[in-house]
């Protein structure tokens, strides 16, 4: 059993998909927003994949940083649309 | 990759996608927080099967977080204006989505390299946030911020109209 570089893309899709279905699916805004986690999950195994198989010669961390911004991006997005959405909802 | 990281790839991708699911799928925003939670859970264990442990550990970090700001007190529903044809279209969109990737990717001619896949990366990874991509994590920072002001203001709003 092994895992490649299609594998990781797959899954990398999968969450891509499910976090573009939540955002068009949910009928609530703020739920809506959810997908947006979901969808940089998805980009972030797609970058850490091609830093993991796709690489010659010695570790190229770039895709690895890059995962931790888009983690980094999502709770900050969740935190303002969290923030915006009971601040309209009080009005 | 050995037989163990990629069963342990294996189950945290069916981990987090069925937690992906849930958060689309689940009616109540408890439990939408909590397949947050499972969603960022299967992620780190992705991340780590896949050499990278310390992304991992941030992602679980802020997923974690994610899923308690979606069950979290404050939060409150905003009706959508889109209309039920509207989000069926959509649904079909992220369909079509996930067609068109799973497509590219099983097409796609990918050249393969050799990772040793040893270390944990901390320090790697904050040599290139600190040093290489310093101004992208600036950047990025800024954008926390001014996520965490926007939420604090909000709710200190919220709360004085009360």
């Amino acid at each position: 059993m092994s895992v490649g570089l299609v594998g990781v893309f797959l899954v990398a899709a999968g969450l891509v998909g499910a976090g573009a279905f939540t955002a068009a699916w949910r009928r609530d805004l703020t739920a809506a927003l959810a997908g947006v986690p979901l969808m940089f999950a998805g980009a972030g195994v797609a970058f850490v994949g091609v830093s993991r198989f796709s690489v010659a010669g010695g570790p190229q961390l770039f895709g690895q940083a890059f995962a931790v911004l888009l983690a980094i991006s999502a709770v900050a997005l969740v935190a303002l649309g969290v923030g915006i959405a009971g601040r309209e909802a009080s009005r | 990759m050995d037989s163990l990281h990629a069963i342990g790839f294996y189950v945290s991708s069916g981990i987090s996608l069925a937690g992906g699911l849930g958060v689309a799928l689940l009616p109540l925003r408890d439990q939408r927080g909590a397949s947050m939670a499972v969603a960022g859970i299967g992620l780190a264990g992705i991340y780590f099967s896949l050499s990278a442990g310390f992304a991992a550990g941030v992602a679980l970090v802020c997923y974690v977080g994610c899923a308690a700001l979606l069950a979290s007190v404050q939060y409150r529903t905003l009706e959508s204006v889109a209309s039920v044809l509207g989000r069926q279209l959509g649904a079909i969109g992220a369909a079509a989505l996930v067609a068109l990737l799973v497509y590219s990717a099983w097409r796609g001619d990918f050249v393969h390299g050799a990772f040793f896949g040893g270390a944990f990366g901390a320090a790697s990874v904050g040599r290139v946030l600190l040093a290489h991509d310093a101004l992208a994590t600036e950047a990025v920072a800024a954008v926390v911020l001014v996520g965490l002001a926007g939420a604090v203001a909000a709710w200190r709003l919220r709360e004085r109209a009360r």
